[in-house]
């Protein structure tokens, strides 16, 4: 069994991935198998960080080749080392699995060797857990940059979900902070996964012979280089439309590495916080990038980005709740993806009132300001009025990243993308 | 005023929905500690299958899925759920159609709230629930929940292990059985275990795991706290080092 010593130098240098969900993969167990895939994915516990723990996530090797500034396991890093063996991990998953601990694994490496050795032995595990021990259970496998694109689609076929991590939002910040990735090596293979899924829906793949069922994620350091949230948006927008990517994690830079290059102070969870805001506009609330900001600006502290584009977009509203349709109440700050579902159901049974509103979770200190019930407005009108009395109530919001399921009113609105 | 007392079987409380139906100021309730005001009238009711039958197809007729909601929704802890479910009956029966997303009506929210409640509680419990490996295979898991939600717990587990599973509610003293093929819920006292020789090292490397993975340089505490709530944490072996 697995050296407990190893176990915690592998995951202390896994645990800044921040990506941990066990969603999106319909998997099924087969007759004698072991586990299956959760279309919603599943918690198992909570750190003191707040962030969940679905998936073991563990670094093969943590013994790497390359020398990326940000990165506390860069080949110039005096860190512990270990590498653990493919029978190691898969022993650890099984007997974490059957006890409800976890998920599913989230496997990444340090680049040992080459990038395909790599590739190769993260290969050979996952195979090893599908085929040996018979694991039907969520797996996410981090693609190494510059290993072969045959041995990429090979994992793809074994595993729920890969993903490539950007890292830096912009070329310039890759040259300087990670010389050794380029932006080649990371949409190459994103591509060429996007392409070989978009392959089997077309020719109608059995589930369980498709490429990552559950799609790629990708993840963004934010605060370690000099990008605008303008910029970080862009680049997420294009991910979704032109890679069909599932998610893009933001991750607070936190300066754990000493290094002249990187800042010395952290960018601070309300930032993450507010990209994560951004990110649901754009993925479920019809918004574009250019509505929410421009290119050069950064989101604003005190308001959330829906708040913000209401506030500047004050001559569209009120609107009547009882007549508007989807796109539009989707629109109104305070009221999610749910309530705006709601609404238009419950308005085939009859008119709906002010007070039906609070019941269906509409948050009503906000969206007060922007909507008529049956006509009546119970808002304020003048709009200076308005931004005071959403910043005093922002002032309240409690700063967190979204996707790390929180608060249960946060939780269930990053569940619904309510924002 | 009438009180319906049943018993906490799904079919006494139909049966007393079909008394209750006709009365215009009637209140159902399995709850034996139940506060009477004064003049109230008692009644004990007792199933009856006929009756029983009547009232499910006369929810069948309009609602397909209202049966599995209420009986979803009998398994709360509130103490108000037969009430509850009563009322959204008659309102199903007056509008004569699905009123499943009627929000703008009180009884549709409430229902609505309590399903919610146990849904999410059953969700959190897939991922909260510990299971112990016996020295002979079997996996034990005892827990706690606010909801008697044993019943929609052992599908999700039946689906994914290949052992035999037990799954013990401590609190209501009944557990979920599955032999490797079919589960039952059967009423149970005590449990014995004799833990296998692996089930402690694996315990451990769970406790050293859950210290690792944590970045201490952003702790959130609240946060940990509302996502898994401090009454849950008995049963988990990272929270009792």
């Amino acid at each position: 069994m697995i050296d407990a010593e190893k176990l915690e130098i592998l995951t202390e240098s896994a645990k800044y991935d921040v990506s941990c969900s066990s969603s999106g993969s319909k998997r099924v167990n087969r007759a004698g198998g072991l586990g299956n895939a959760s279309v919603s994915g599943i918690c198992h516990s909570f750190t003191p960080d707040g962030r969940c723990i679905s998936l073991l996530k563990i670094l093969m090797s943590n013994d790497c080749i390359y020398d990326c500034e940000y990165c506390p396991n860069r080949r110039s890093a005096e860190v512990r080392r270990a590498t653990i063996t493919p029978t190691e991990i898969c022993e650890l998953v099984i007997g974490f699995y059957k006890r409800n601990y976890i998920e599913g694994l989230f496997l990444s490496s340090a680049v040992f060797g080459t990038p395909d050795r790599t590739m190769e032995l993260l290969i050979k595990t996952v195979e090893m857990l599908r085929h040996e021990y018979r694991f039907n259970g969520y797996i996410h496998l981090k693609g190494i940059p510059h290993a072969d694109d045959l041995l990429i689609m090979k994992a793809a076929r074994l595993v729920d979900r890969m993903s490539f991590n950007v890292e830096l939002p912009s070329e310039k910040s890759l040259k300087l902070l990670a010389p050794q990735k380029t932006k080649q090596s990371l949409l190459l293979p994103m591509k060429s996964l996007q392409n070989a899924m978009l392959y089997d829906k077309e020719n109608k793949v059995r589930r369980r012979d498709a490429v990552i069922p559950a799609g790629q994620t990708t993840q963004l350091i934010v605060g370690a280089s000099p990008e605008t949230d303008g910029q970080i948006l862009k680049l997420t927008e294009a991910l979704y439309r032109n890679m069909g990517l599932r998610r893009v994690y933001y991750s607070s830079y936190i300066p754990v590495v000493q290094s002249s290059l990187l800042p010395t102070v952290g960018a601070g969870l309300l930032r993450e916080h507010r990209l994560y805001q951004a990110d649901w506009l754009i993925r479920f609330y019809g918004f574009d990038v250019n509505e929410i900001l421009d290119e050069s600006e950064n989101l604003s502290m005190e308001y959330d980005p829906k708040c913000a584009w209401a506030l500047r977009n004050m001559h569209l509203f009120p609107i009547e709740v009882n007549t508007a349709p989807l796109a539009t109440l989707l629109r109104v700050p305070g009221i999610g993806a749910k309530s705006a579902y709601r609404i238009i159901e419950a308005r085939k049974y009859g008119k709906i009132d002010f007070e039906n509103l609070a019941k269906m979770r509409v948050v009503l200190k906000r969206a007060r300001h922007f909507i008529t019930c049956k006509g009546k407005f119970y808002g304020t009108e003048n709009s200076q009025q308005v931004k005071n009395c959403l910043l005093l109530e922002g002032k309240n919001e409690v700063n967190e990243q979204l996707s790390m399921f929180s608060e249960k009113s946060v939780a269930l609105s990053a569940l619904t993308g309510e924002v | 005023m009438k009180f319906f007392i049943c018993d906490d079987t799904p079919e006494s409380f139909f049966t007393a929905v079909f008394y209750a139906y006709s009365e215009s100021d009637c209140f159902i309730t399995s709850d034996k500690e139940i506060q009477l005001s004064l003049g109230s009238e008692i009644v004990q009711v007792h199933s009856d299958t006929e009756k029983c039958e009547r009232v499910r197809r006369g929810l069948y007729r309009y609602d397909n899925g209202a049966e599995n909601d209420i009986l979803k929704a009998l398994r709360s802890c509130n103490n108000r759920k037969e009430q509850i479910c009563f009322m959204y009956i008659k309102r199903l029966l007056e509008f004569k159609k699905s009123v499943r997303n009627a929000f703008n009506l009180s009884e549709v929210v409430e229902l609505n709230n309590i399903l919610y409640q146990i849904t999410e509680e059953t969700h959190r419990f897939t991922g909260f629930l510990r299971f112990k490996e016996n020295a002979n295979g079997t996996l034990y898991a005892p827990y706690s929940p606010d909801n008697d939600i044993t019943g929609l717990l052992m599908p999700h587990f039946a689906a994914r292990l290949n052992a035999p599973f037990v799954i013990h509610d401590v609190k209501r003293k009944i557990a979920g059985l599955y032999n490797g093929s079919t589960w039952i819920i059967t009423c149970v006292g005590d449990a014995e275990i004799c833990p296998s020789d692996s089930e402690r090292a694996f315990e451990s490397l769970w406790k050293k795991y859950y210290k690792a993975v944590n970045i201490k340089e952003r702790p959130h505490e609240k946060q940990m706290k509302s996502s898994m709530p401090v009454r849950y944490w008995k049963f988990l072996p990272e929270k009792n080092d």
